[in-house]
This record gives C-alpha cells, structure tokens and sequence, in this order.
C-alpha cells in the first residue's frame, strides 16, 4: 500500500461541494449547471461580415474555444486559433504567404485553410511531422450580414454538423398557424430573403446562462419601467406579466428542427400586472406595445413585434469564458427595395441604436452583472428562492439540459482560464479588459 | 492470443499449465483478477484448437456459453496449438490494477436491501477504470475483499459510487450496515473486469439489460454515453427487480431519460401489482423481438446467471450477433 498515509482531498474549490448537494437534490437541470462554459457543437455568431474584410484575419473565443476567422477570396475559413507547435494565437499576429494557409507568425507552422493539416513549416519544410497533425476546422456559414460559426468538440464529425437553422428562432410565417400572433404581423427572420439585419456585440461581465435568462424572464421588464424609449413612446410596458395558465409555454422539441420554448404573452395565458396598489405604483403608459419572447438552443433570443412593427431583435449571450459572455442585439427587418434599407438603417442609426440597443438593452447588461457574484461560484443555484414567473428559466433549464448537443469543458490553455494571469492584469492596468477578440500585437 | 486491435501474441503453455499464467509470465496484457474461475475477467473465445477448462474447478461460465466456444483463461489448459479472441484492445491490460484508498462521503440506503455508497479518492491518488469494471474493496479489520461494479462513470472521478446488495448476513453487509460511517476509509483494488463499454461513440441501437444491483455498471455506461457530448446511440433499458421494496434508482433513471432523449427504459417486478407504467415479470418479459431494429444492436447484460443465460439465447433469437452481447454475472458478495 502507500508508504504515506493517505488523507481526504481539500475541499478546492466551492464548486465540488455544491455539485454534491445537486446529486442528493437529484436536479432535473444539472447538465444546464454544468454548463458553465456553454453548449459546444452549436451554431454561434462569430462576427459581422463587414467585420472581417477580404484578406482580413480575426481571433475570437467562444464556450473557451480560440478560432481564428481569415476570409479568402469572399469565403471564410475558421480554424482552431492556437498552434499545436507551442500554443501561439495565429491571430495575434496574421501571417499568411497564400491564399490556401495560414503560418504561425512565431516558427512558421502552416496550416491548410481547408482541412486545418499543418501543410508545411516555414524555416522547416521537411520536418517529419508535417502531415501528420493539423488543427480543428469550424464549419462557416454567412448569411443577412452575420458570419456564424459551429463551434465543436475536436472529435466531432462533419457529418454530423446540422444546418445552420437548427439553431436559430422559429419562423413566421411558417409557424404562425401553431404560434398564432393576432396582435402583430409575421415576424422576419435572419433567413428571409432581402433581410437587413443591424445590430452590435459587446462583452458582458457574467456567466452566459445568467444573460440568457435575463433575456426572457418575465418579471425582468421592471428595470425597463424608466428607459427612455419607454417614456418618450408613453408605452404601457407592465410592471410584470404573470402565468396564469398551465399552458402558458409550450416547448417545441422536434427532430431536424430548433429545439426551445415559445412564451405566450399579450395572450390570455399571461397576466400583465399594471399596478401595485400598496405600494402606490401604476403604469400610466397609453400605447401597447405588445411583444413575445421565444429562446431556443444554444441560448438564441427572439422578440417578436419589437421595437416596432415588422421588426423582430435577436439576441444571443455567447459563452467566452464561464464569467463573460459576447451580447449579440440584432434586429431585422425585411427591406426588398434600397429605398425601404435606407429608410431602415436611418431609423436604426438614429433610433434604435441608442434608444433600444443601447438605452433600453444597456439596463440588462447591468443586471446581469449584477447577479454574477451570486451565481459565479456556483452556490445561486442552490440558494436561489424563484416564484411563479420563473416558469420560464425553469422550463429552458430542463429543454436545455435535454437538447444541448454536448457541455463545453473548461478549456485548457485558452485566454480567461487563469483568472488572474499577469497577462490579464497587465491589460487590465493599461485600461483593456477582457473582451472578445484576440489583441493584435503591435509590432 | 488476438486481440480486438488485432495485436497477436504467441505463448508458449507447457502441459498441464494455465493458459492465463502462461500468458502474464510472457507479458501478455489479459485482464484478469480471481486466477480461480470466478470473476469471469479473463474471458476468451476459443477460435482454433483446443483448450478445455479444469474439470477440477469451478467455472462461472454458463454451459451455452462454453458450448459457443467461449473459455476462462486462469483454468484453461491447451490440448492442440490454438487461437484465443479477446475482445477487447490490446492496451487495455497493460496497465495493471492498483490500490488506492478512499473516504466515504454518504451512505443511503435506496431501497429494503440496496444501499448507495458514494466515496472519494484520497488526495494526490488516481484511478482509471472503463463504464463497467469492478473494484474489490477490502472489508476493514479483514483481510477479505468484495467485488463491486462502479456505478459511477469515470467522469465522475474523484468521486466513486458503488449499488451494494445487503444481505441478512455477510461481512461487507454487516460492515456497511452496521459500521461504516461517512469519512471512514477503504482501501480498494480495481478496475477489474472485461465487461466495459465497448465503444463510447458508438452510434449502433443499445440493448440494455439489468437485474437488482446488476444495475451498477450498466449506470457507469449511461452515464458515460450521456457525458460523451455529440450524437447519442438509441438506447433500451430494461430493468427488474423482485418486488416493489427492493425497487431502487427509479428517479434516477427517470433523470437520465429526461437527460438523455434517445434513452428508453422499462421498469418489471418480479412480484407486485401493475401500476405507474410498472411491468410484471422479468426484465426480458419486457422486451419484445420489434425492440431490435437493426442486427448490429450491441446489448450489455448484467444479473444473476440464470437471467444471462436466457438473455444470450433470447436475443440472438431476436437477431443480435453473439459477438454483440456482452455479459457480466452478478453475484451478491456477502
């Protein structure tokens, strides 16, 4: 046996401790709690395409994955961004001497934009392990001025990559028959014809199921009671809207198609609350503005009717690290002549940028952080105490825990992974905080 | 001696030797545990030749099971030059089992004769095991040990969990029941055993088959299909027990199928009355030939010798390939 006497195991981290109180609380949703890293083998948004320009080469991190994005000839490529040699992100310092690799700037290794084989190496071309090992490949789809990628485990094949619509909202028409809309008309989608599609992603500070939920939690509208574009519109946005009907959600979980969860408000299945009368507080709003959320998997946010009519905002709270995410605000509209674009773009320049994307969106940017501390070491999922309007995380905990594609791991040798990395705090004292796309090196 | 990574090796057996002691003095990596015909670790297919077992010792093999060629290696002696099959990859063996000593963390009892048994590795030790072997745990005060599958998958480590039967009399039963605390430690041995899961990835339909504590790796194997991120295989489990207080892992079992949907399971009791989607009978009364839907379905089997036994026979009837059953036979450790 041992020559020493063995001992427990420190209790290391407070995770552990609260993952064994999840086995005796036997929680439906633990494979949603062990997600702290996200969902993998999903389709994400990775970038604006007119954020990579031809030739152009970008980092990004998404679910702890490093990819680098370099766009040849109109078409993307993504590949693992981190060279197998020492690590190295390719996209620090974009070196490419063809149209069909891209070197590692620091010893040269070459990858194939196609097949991710390490192809050759710069200063050591007859090197025996040329050919022999290379980098994950990302399938690419561009489409309304978005690029997403599929962000997947390295083991997992390309046969099983599913259409890139599997993991964006429901469609309307297409669904209007199952999810009626009586108060507004079809909503657009990301892939209708002529689509226009204008938005921003930035870097919030918490885990990304904190933002997701955020996103469609009913109770939450209250923070948006003083917005601006509240008040200027003189909306009646209640002060919560509440279930009152077993059937105020309904899950769609078919095969082939997005896996998620349609909430029914502005119908008589959710009640809205304009008043709180012993604290004295009403909603004096004179315009509806009705709205209903839907979210599908990997955590992909539909609101239909919103801001305006024939307008629809997306959203999406991409995993970087287990304390950031990328905020995707996307709306869409259906603009088939240049005059209706321009009319479209204007009003979005002008309106919607900063009075919902910015004004409005900014308050769930902030409450979210805000429950970061509570849920980051992972004790707010045991301790949190919900009431009826938290049907709805509830409910997108379990369809998430049962149709995810597969729970990130905490990713080894990536950026965010040591906390408190010299790195990090050198950034961090030069005013950079951690963000999205990788830092290019000035040289 | 071939392997499923079709790495041969030939050993030289001098008459009247053990084919497994001739095999592991020639470095050849056969799993193996008892050495005395029990454990069924050593498990083989006779290819070519002859090979006989001892007829002076007991042998857990089944008769059909012999009669198809299949042989324990510890007790097998060669009469001819001879091809044995293992099939499992030559590298599982080369890494020998170790001892490693745990703490317990909870003891519960899951239903009138099953208790959990949840422990943790000691710090700074490891402990590497496949969806389905077993470990000897030492009973303390004793130099007996007892074999347990690991219910747990090995995703799970540090933390092991163990389904252990309890007796009315028996030293690990009396130990566990009467003594054992939360943060005593064990010393185990392990893995053990050639009744793993194959091929994590696999995407052939899964027959699975358990009876009692029979459960334990068969949970290993679903939890380590479940964990495996990507397209899961189509799974049916059919689970029993003798009646409705010793029924256990119900809503565990509910959870996974809420995890996982390609999982299907079947619950019987032997004795009982029909109710909550309860079968009466056995856990292969449950299943029906038009549960096999494609002849590559790979099925895992583990129970008492008996229900082994008729599931061999019932589902090559129902069109599976010998060579896709994997059998273990569980008998309760005292």
């Amino acid at each position: 046996m041992n020559e020493q006497k063995a001992t427990r195991r420190r209790q290391a981290k407070g995770t552990s401790e609260f993952r064994q109180n999840d086995k005796k609380t036997q929680s439906q949703y633990q494979p949603y709690k062990d997600a702290e890293w996200g969902f993998i083998n999903h389709w994400y948004p990775a970038l604006f395409s007119e954020e990579l320009a031809e030739d152009q080469v970008e980092g990004i991190q998404i679910c702890g994955v490093q990819i680098v994005l370099r766009r040849v000839d109109g078409r993307i490529h993504a590949l693992k961004d981190q060279c197998i040699h020492r690590g190295v992100r390719l996209s620090a310092k974009p070196m490419c001497f063809n149209k069909e690799t891209i070197s590692c700037w620091y010893h040269g290794f070459t990858y194939n934009l196609e097949s991710g084989n390490l192809d050759t190496i710069v200063g050591n071309p007859d090197d025996k392990v040329i050919g022999t090992v290379g980098l994950t490949t990302y399938p690419v789809e561009e489409v309304g001025g978005m690029i997403f990628v599929f962000v997947r485990d390295d083991d997992f094949p390309d046969e099983d990559v599913p259409p890139l619509a599997h993991d964006l909202p429901v469609r309307f028409p297409e669904k209007s028959e199952e999810f009626p809309h009586p108060l507004w008309p079809a909503a657009p989608s990301i892939l209708d014809d002529n689509i226009v599609a204008r938005g921003i992603h930035r870097t919030g500070e918490a885990n990304w199921r904190i933002a997701c939920e955020n996103g469609f939690d009913n109770a939450h509208i209250l923070v948006h009671k003083d917005n601006t574009i509240v008040q200027a519109y003189n909306w009646t946005l209640p002060l919560g809207i509440r279930p009152v009907s077993d059937d105020c959600i309904t899950s769609f979980e078919e095969e082939g198609a997005p896996k998620g969860m349609m909430q029914w408000l502005f119908s008589d299945r959710w009640e809205p609350v304009l008043e709180n009368k012993q604290l004295g507080v009403k909603i004096e709003g004179a315009n509806s503005r009705f709205y209903r959320t839907s979210v599908v998997l990997p955590g992909v946010l539909l609101v239909e009717n919103w801001p305006e009519e024939h307008i629809a905002q997306y959203e999406w709270y991409v995993p970087i690290t287990d304390d950031t995410y990328e905020y995707w605000e996307v709306l869409l509209k259906v603009c088939p002549t240049d005059k209706e674009k321009e009319a479209f773009n204007y009003r979005y320049d002008r309106v919607f940028e900063p009075l919902c994307i910015r004004g409005f969106n900014d308050c769930d940017l902030y409450a979210r952080e805000a429950m970061q501390d509570f849920y980051g070491d992972g004790s707010g999922w045991e301790s949190e105490v919900l009431v009826d309007t938290d049907i709805s995380p509830i409910m997108w905990r379990k369809l998430a825990s049962k149709h995810n594609r597969g729970i990130a791991k905490q990713p080894a040798g990536v950026q965010g992974n040591v906390k408190a990395s010299s790195i990090r705090l050198k950034n961090l004292a030069a005013g950079k905080a951690p963000g999205y796309l990788v830092d290019k090196i000035d040289d | 001696m071939q392997f499923s990574d079709d790495v041969i090796y030939t050993v030289d057996v001098a008459e009247g030797e053990g084919i497994l002691a001739a095999a592991l003095a020639q470095d050849v990596p056969v799993l193996h545990q008892c050495q005395s015909g029990s454990c069924g670790s050593c498990v083989c297919h006779l290819a070519a030749g002859k090979v006989e077992m001892r007829k002076d010792m007991s042998a857990s093999l089944l008769k059909s099971e012999q009669d198809a060629g299949m042989r324990l290696a510890c007790i097998s002696q060669a009469f001819s030059d001879s091809v044995l099959d293992f099939d499992y990859d030559s590298k599982m063996g080369e890494k020998g089992p170790i001892n490693v000593t745990v703490f317990i963390d909870s003891i519960d009892w899951l239903s009138d004769d099953v208790i959990r048994l949840n422990v943790e590795l000691a710090d700074g030790q490891w402990f590497d095991f496949k969806p389905g072997q077993f470990a000897q745990i030492q009973v303390p005060g004793t130099n007996q040990v007892r074999r347990y599958s690991m219910s747990s998958s090995p995703e799970d480590l540090p933390k092991i969990e163990f389904l252990i039967r309890i007796l009315p009399e028996g030293l690990m039963s009396d130990y566990i029941r009467d003594t054992a605390k939360v943060d005593d430690a064990l010393e185990i041995e392990g893995a053990f055993g050639s009744f793993f899961l194959r091929d994590i990835s696999a995407r052939e339909p899964h027959i699975m088959i358990a009876g009692g504590t029979g459960l334990a790796p068969i949970m290993s194997m679903l939890d380590a299909i479940r964990k495996k991120n990507g397209i899961k295989p189509s799974i049916l489990l059919s689970f029993g027990c003798l009646n409705s207080s010793s029924l256990f892992h119900v809503d565990e079992l509910e959870l996974r199928t809420d995890w996982m949907p390609t999982l299907k399971t079947r619950i019987s009791l032997n004795q009982g009355e029909a109710e909550n989607n309860i079968i009466i009978g056995n856990p292969l009364q449950a299943l029906q030939p038009s549960d096999v839907t494609a002849e590559d379905t790979v099925a895992y089997l583990c129970g008492p010798p008996g229900m082994i036994s008729a599931a061999h026979s019932m589902l090559e009837g129902f069109g599976l390939k010998p060579e896709n059953i994997h059998a273990e036979q569980f008998v309760a450790s005292e």
